[in-house]
């Protein structure tokens, strides 16, 4: 006899749980589960049918995979919650008890993350158990990034422990070290949001947000204790992602940090990066070459230069250790294959881009203005080369220079407008360089001044931009991102519209552009143009629904008869307005392109009505889908429309402005 | 009841002192001040005893009835009290001197060995009192009062009272000896038990017994009071003390005693390695542990050492990745990305959990000017949240082309030619008009209605060229031609007789006309004449016979009399049968008749269901018969059913099948009008609801175009455009085309038959409103 088959006891009503089943099942308190679940990457799912999965009555709303629940159940964390759980009890019966004493020493022992900023346990095994390689966390690494890197400009609160800030922002800024080093940040793309970076660290695209160096306003109801259980295993991640990058490139982790210069605010230039060797060598390698010879604010100039030629030659040095490295690397790298005879088909190689863009600052020495974000910039510049960044004391330690006026600087970044008025020159009494500052808009001769977007749109184009475009007060060029992939048809603002609109479009607008210089003659007419053409959509309504098609010619017949009456109906509204009969001015230009509109309206009309034809004979699945995909298609192409056309009403008034002046 | 206890031990004080006062000789008072100081620190109880007794003697001298009855309301305890308040007494008599503890000062008159007297000028003095040298002190010069007669013996004093002198020169008297004491003690005369205390009772002396008096004697030696009870019984020890020289067992000392202990060994060597490990630590006070905690730094290592890919697991979903930032959320973007202002009102007023995007492009000139973004903390909180709360649901995005699933369909012009307009109307019945045909030829349509009149029209012109009136009170239901050019048949029904006519038409050759008659004569020749060899008794199925020379004359040249009134006249290819659809005749509902033979036979002698209509396969010898929810398919040739279309209609009207033989639409009752693909399935290929009442006719074009159409209530023809592919595996494309409307809907009935022409794509309808007309 088979098995009599019961509901509820296989299938869906096995595979999935509800939460409070789950939390039930682990005998876990809510909070502990759902911190587990977090730092095991364990998420609802969505059953295909509620009602087979849940026996009650009442809806339940979170289901989960069974099996992920007992995967949980071996899962040491557990056992610590637990343990904790007891320990919290002992401490409250103590308390209970009046016994302090007894109630002090469990609580020396009773973990207090949210005090120290460090757990009783460590959740190495949930990283490995989550990324089994190491590919598998770099593909999951946008999110930590994102997270940390806000973290680290967040203010410290009693939920936000300094210490975990302080940790939060050691890690990037390893992680920013290593992108340095080994030039692996792509792109980078300023928006309102922040700084968004991306990074390709072996062959995976990193894409992450920074924010803006500002006080971050804490908005809604924020659970940063949801928060702080994602950066406590992102911080573990990034740890160990830290780690194995370091020493793929031979370097070792942690990195040397300068208590002393962290303070000052040196940030990037707090860390010391060592070769692993370091037992064999016995010399530390800097990678951060400026930056261990900070230069004496109160030397002279001459001093100062003499230091500086020094300076330069030894970072020549670095520069030639560096490039030798590249050589190396590209004895390393694939070679080019020509074909030696023709008729062979042409393989397609990967381009040796890379290591051009990663030198594109190299050859230059940049100095940042006080109004400059000084922590972007640095960073992307040494990502890309540059050695030799100076910035004014101001913005923190570890420059190259604070000396505005050193002769070695070919390129200023400055962000301030210009001012027209020429003052009298500075009342700064304390600074010791006085002598040697300008006045407001006053430049050193020799080196070029840009705005700090030159720098983005450098990088994210490859090529250095000219500097003309970006200079101190002048309205900049438009920054695009850079992480768009343009499909075919979808509006690109880079390209030219001419290229991008469509036959239609383009009449319609030349077409508007001859009404609107109607219009100041006439505006009745356009009234009345009005009219027709709301006549005109209801015609096309009416043919939309079944009933076969209507020949044609008909229709155009009919127009041409709409036309007429129109016609008539204008004369008798002048007759009565006392206005002479004006006949239309219409050239023979104006008529072709009218004629063209027409046949274009008409084929789309016949198109239009295909295509109901057509989806009349779809089955009703079919027919819903294709709708669906109709709409967004639809959605799309309108959102690029609108863009179009505003792009040529902008475009217009410039030319009208360009012509009028 | 403090204070009470308080008051009553003033008066027991009291009455204390008055009883003193009483006794004249004190031998008590010394007696019981006695055993108070020496038995102070021993057993409260036994002082309480005394206490207590000395109360009751006491209360017993004192007369007060309050007394009394205190003493009476004093509980059972009240021992254990009196000894209490006796010691509060105490300290009450001794609290003189203030400041000083009294117990302290008891201990230091005992102890202190001087007294504070006051000087002259009025300041302490202390008086220290005469060292007395105890037994063995070296002290040789303080003495107490010595006899310091010399060495004289003592006998020298006998005479004397004294015994000798003193160190001060006073005469020490001779102490009395016992018979003195005895003498004067026997001078007295002292009655049996004599106390001196008088008993507060009765007022006569008290006097004592002897058992009294020897527990007078117990207490006053500081003994228990009861002789019963003995204090100091004979120690029994608990262990014996002497050391046996024997030992109770022989067996040799153990090893063990002897040789260090492994399991401690162990133990101690688990320490020393935890030691060594440093999982023990030496001692360190809490505080430096601490910050040696808080110093050390997060152990990093390769954690992914030996790094092992592993499939991904089926079920898992990988959080899906933001998107990257378009365009307009550069802090600078083209202009045309910046919102207009009603997009802005508009977005301003959305709920934010409506809007589409979470911000709106905005234009800095600088990127000095760019602000903090507001709700990035929050951004960040709903990914978080997202991430880990958020159901994860696999969607398979088609990211296939629109255009793709549309199917391809023949442009308009293929389609071409269909009927549009309506060329012709035919005017001339009176009431409805029942059937139409077109005749084989295509110039002439014949008609049959309600007025009960067969009237032929020429096509084109809509004039009419022939009429005949078959019945005066039934309606001709149907009217077909013979589907071959060598004849000019007409086959009306009316009522139960079905008629065979030849038509007189400007068109037709008299060799035709003359072909015609001979076909329909040449069943008279035939042996059945008629009749049929039925068995006796039973009514033959149909009389064969000429209606009469007056409908002769007309060109109507046969009759043929069925049982029930007949609906539907459908011929077979070749002419020589046709099979005529009585629905409310019941058995003999289908007959086939043979025209050559004059013979008429009945198919089924059982049907189930009604029958509807009933037509031949157009190439093969099958035959099918239409009930109301289902259409059979018999083979002719082996007597069998063939197949059961079941439409899933409620009430088939009609049904065609196309000139292949493989196809066939139903129409139906119920609005609907339905394409079965026979070799497909036994249900619809495509059901197709475009009427908005019932199907009354279908027909397929049997000329070689690929057209059907069907005549509905509602006044309308819809003509579809039908092809069946030359291919098995196509399917047939079935695409709707036209709609015809003209024919007004009179009683509810709107077109009630149509028919097409054999080549052209033409049509004719007949209408319920008593108009034929002509679609081309």
């Amino acid at each position: 006899m088979a098995k009599i088959k019961r509901k509820g006891q296989t299938g869906n009503a096995k595979n999935y749980i509800t939460r409070t089943q789950a939390v039930k099942k682990l005998q876990l308190s809510l909070p502990d589960f759902r911190k587990l679940c977090i730092w095991k990457g364990i998420y609802p799912r969505e059953p295909r049918n509620k009602k087979k999965v849940t026996k009650s009555l009442t809806a339940s709303t979170t289901f989960y995979y069974t099996k992920d629940i007992q995967y949980l159940l071996h899962e040491p964390l557990l056992q610590k919650f637990r343990e904790q759980k007891a320990l919290e009890k002992k401490i409250s019966k103590a308390l209970g008890r009046g016994d302090v004493s007894d109630a002090a020493r469990w609580e020396r022992n009773a973990a207090r993350p949210e005090k120290t900023g460090k757990p009783r346990y460590t959740l190495n095994h949930v990283v490995r158990e989550r990324y089994p390689t190491f590919i598998d966390a770099l593909r999951d690494l946008d999110d930590c990034l994102s997270m940390l890197f806000l973290f680290a400009n967040l203010p410290s609160t009693s939920a936000v422990p300094a210490k975990m800030i302080a940790r939060c922002e050691r890690l990037c800024l390893e992680f920013q070290h290593y992108l340095i080093v080994s030039h692996s940040l792509r792109k980078s793309f300023l928006s309102i949001k922040g700084i968004y970076y991306q990074a390709n660290i072996q062959g995976e695209d990193i894409l992450w947000l920074v924010p803006y160096k500002f006080n971050q306003r804490i908005v809604g109801d924020v659970d940063f204790r949801i928060m702080g259980t994602f950066v406590e295993f992102y911080m573990t991640l990034l740890g160990f992602v830290n780690y194995r990058l370091y020493t793929s490139i031979g370097l070792k982790y942690p990195p040397k940090f300068d208590q002393l210069k962290d303070e000052q605010g040196a940030e990037l230039g707090a860390f010391m990066l060592e070769g692993v060797n370091i037992a064999t060598d016995g010399e530390t390698k800097a990678i951060t070459d400026g930056e261990e010879h900070g230069p004496d604010p109160k030397v002279q100039a001459e001093v100062n230069k003499i230091v500086q030629q020094l300076k330069e030659d030894e970072s020549n040095e670095m520069a030639l250790v560096s490039t030798e490295e590249g050589e190396e690397e590209n004895t390393d790298a694939i070679d080019k294959f020509e074909p030696v005879a023709p008729g062979g088909d042409i393989l397609p190689q990967p381009s040796q881009s890379s290591s051009d863009t990663s030198q594109l600052f190299s050859e230059f020495t940049i100095y940042l203005s006080r109004e400059t974000p000084r922590q972007p910039l640095e960073f992307i510049l040494r990502a890309f080369g540059c050695k030799r960044i100076g910035w004014d004391s101001v913005l923190g330690e570890g420059s190259f220079t604070t000396d505005e006026s050193d002769p070695s600087i070919t390129h200023q970044i400055v962000d301030r407008p210009v001012v027209q008025a020429t003052m009298s020159s500075n009342g700064d009494g304390e600074d010791n360089q006085t002598s040697q500052k300008l006045g407001p808009n006053q430049r050193y001769p020799g080196r070029i001044y840009v705005q700090p977007q030159w720098v983005w749109d450098c990088i994210n184009d490859e090529e250095l931009k000219s500097p003309e475009l970006y200079a101190p007060g002048a309205s900049l060029p438009p920054h695009l991102s850079p992480f768009v992939k343009t499909s075919q048809g979808q509006y690109d603002p880079t390209l030219p519209l001419e290229a991008q609109e469509t036959e239609g479009e383009a009449l319609d607008a030349e077409l508007e552009d001859q009404e609107v210089e109607e219009e100041a003659s006439d505006e009745e007419v356009e009234n009345d143009m009005d009219v027709d053409s709301a006549e005109e959509k209801e015609d096309e309504e009416d043919a939309g629904s079944f009933g076969g098609f209507s020949g044609d010619e008909q229709e155009a017949e009919e127009d041409e008869e709409e036309d007429a009456t129109l016609e008539r109906q204008r004369e008798l509204e002048a007759e009565l307005s006392g206005k002479s009969v004006k006949s239309k001015p219409v050239d023979a230009k104006m008529k072709a392109k009218l004629e063209a509109k027409k046949a274009l309206d008409k084929k789309a009309k016949e198109e239009a009505e295909d295509l109901e034809r057509a989806k009349g004979m779809l089955s009703k699945k079919k027919r819903k889908l294709f709708e669906q995909m109709q709409y967004t298609n639809n959605k799309k192409s309108a959102e690029d429309l609108k863009l179009r056309s505003k792009r040529r009403k902008l475009e217009k008034e410039k030319a009208k402005v360009n012509g009028t002046a | 009841m403090g204070s009470k206890l308080v008051e009553k031990k003033r008066k027991s004080r009291e009455t204390e002192s008055e009883s003193e006062d009483e006794l004249a000789d004190g031998a008590f008072d010394g007696v019981l001040s006695q055993s108070d100081d020496d038995f102070n620190d021993l057993d409260s109880e036994e002082d309480a005893h005394d206490q207590d007794d000395e109360d009751e003697s006491a209360s017993e001298k004192d007369a007060d009835d309050d007394d009394a009855l205190l003493s009476d309301d004093i509980p059972s305890d009240v021992d254990g009290e009196e000894a209490i308040s006796k010691l509060l007494r105490e300290t009450e008599l001794e609290i003189e001197e203030p400041g000083v503890d009294p117990k302290r000062k008891e201990e230091d008159t005992e102890d202190r060995n001087y007294r504070i007297e006051k000087d002259a000028n009025g300041n302490e003095r202390y008086v220290y009192d005469e060292i007395d040298p105890v037994y063995d002190s070296d002290d040789s010069d303080a003495q107490g009062p010595v006899n310091t007669i010399g060495n004289i013996p003592l006998s020298f004093y006998d005479s004397y009272p004294h015994i000798g002198y003193d160190i001060n020169g006073k005469k020490i008297m001779r102490p009395a000896t016992g018979d003195a004491l005895q003498n004067l003690l026997d001078s007295i005369e002292v009655p049996k038990g004599w106390t001196g205390l008088t008993d507060i009772n009765t007022g006569n002396p008290l006097n004592l017994s002897q058992e009294e008096l020897e527990l007078v004697r117990r207490v006053q030696m500081g003994l228990l009071p009861d002789d019963l009870h003995d204090p100091y019984p004979e120690t029994v020890e608990y262990f014996t003390s002497i050391e046996e020289k024997m030992p109770l067992s022989a067996a040799p000392e153990p090893k063990r005693r002897f040789l260090p202990s492994k399991h401690e060994a162990k133990q101690v060597m688990k320490l020393v390695r935890a030691i060594r490990e440093g999982r023990i630590l030496p001692y360190k006070p809490p505080e430096e542990r601490e910050k040696e905690e808080e110093e050390q730094e997060e152990v990093h290592f390769d954690l992914w050492q030996n790094e092992e890919p592993q499939e991904a697991n089926p079920m898992h979903i990988p959080a899906p990745k933001l998107p990257p930032p378009g365009y307009d959320l550069s802090y600078n973007p083209p202009e045309e990305y910046l919102p207009t202002k009603e997009e802005r009102e508009e977005w301003e007023k959305l709920d934010p959990e409506e809007r589409e995007k979470d911000y709106l492009p905005q234009k800095f000139g600088a990127l000095r000017k760019v602000p903090a973004w507001d709700s990035l903390v929050k951004e960040r909180f709903e990914r978080s949240m997202d991430l880990y709360l958020a159901p994860r649901v696999r969607k398979n995005r088609l990211n296939i082309d629109p255009n793709s699933l549309l199917p391809k369909l023949p442009s308009p012009s293929e389609l071409k030619p269909f009927p549009t307009v309506a060329q012709t109307i035919f005017r001339g019945h009176e009431g409805r008009v029942r059937s139409v045909a077109i005749d084989p030829t295509g110039v002439a349509v014949a008609s049959g209605g309600d007025d009960g009149t067969v009237r032929v029209w020429e096509l084109l012109t809509g004039r009419q060229v022939w009429s005949v009136k078959l019945s005066s009170d039934e309606a001709v239901n149907t009217v077909r031609w013979r589907p071959l050019k060598d004849s000019f048949i007409l086959a009306a029904a009316a009522g139960e007789d079905i008629y065979l006519m030849v038509p007189s038409h400007a068109s037709v050759a008299p060799a035709l006309d003359q072909a015609s008659r001979e076909i329909l004569a040449a069943g008279f020749g035939y042996a059945t004449n008629g009749q049929q060899q039925t068995a006796p008794g039973k009514e033959p199925p149909a009389k064969w016979a000429r209606p009469g020379a007056k409908l002769e004359d007309e060109g109507v040249l046969l009759r043929i009399t069925v049982r029930s009134t007949v609906k539907v006249i459908n011929w077979h290819r070749r002419g020589d049968h046709f099979a005529t659809v009585s629905p409310s005749g019941q058995r003999s509902s289908v007959a086939i008749h043979t025209l050559s033979k004059h013979l008429t036979q009945i198919p089924f002698r059982k049907l189930s269901g009604l029958a509807q209509t009933a037509a031949f396969h157009p190439l093969r010898p099958l035959f099918f018969v239409a009930t109301q929810r289902t259409i059979r398919c018999y083979d002719l040739q082996k007597l069998e059913l063939v197949k059961v279309v079941q439409p899933g209609a409620k009430w088939i009207s009609s049904f065609d099948i196309h000139s292949g033989g493989d196809n066939l639409i139903v129409g139906s009752y119920d609005k609907r009008l339905l394409w079965h693909d026979l070799d497909l399935s036994n249900r619809p290929y495509k059901t197709m609801r475009f009427h908005s009442e019932a199907v009354r006719t279908v027909r397929f074009h049997k000329g070689g175009l690929p057209l059907f159409a069907d005549a509905s209530d509602d006044g309308t023809l819809q003509i579809f455009h039908g092809k069946v592919p030359n291919d098995q595996l196509e399917n047939p494309t079935i695409v709707p085309v036209k709609v015809l409307k003209g024919h007004k809907v009179v009683s509810k009935l709107g077109v009630l038959d149509m028919d097409w022409h054999p080549r052209e794509p033409w049509c004719v309808s007949a209408g319920a409103d008593g108009t034929i007309r002509l679609w081309m």
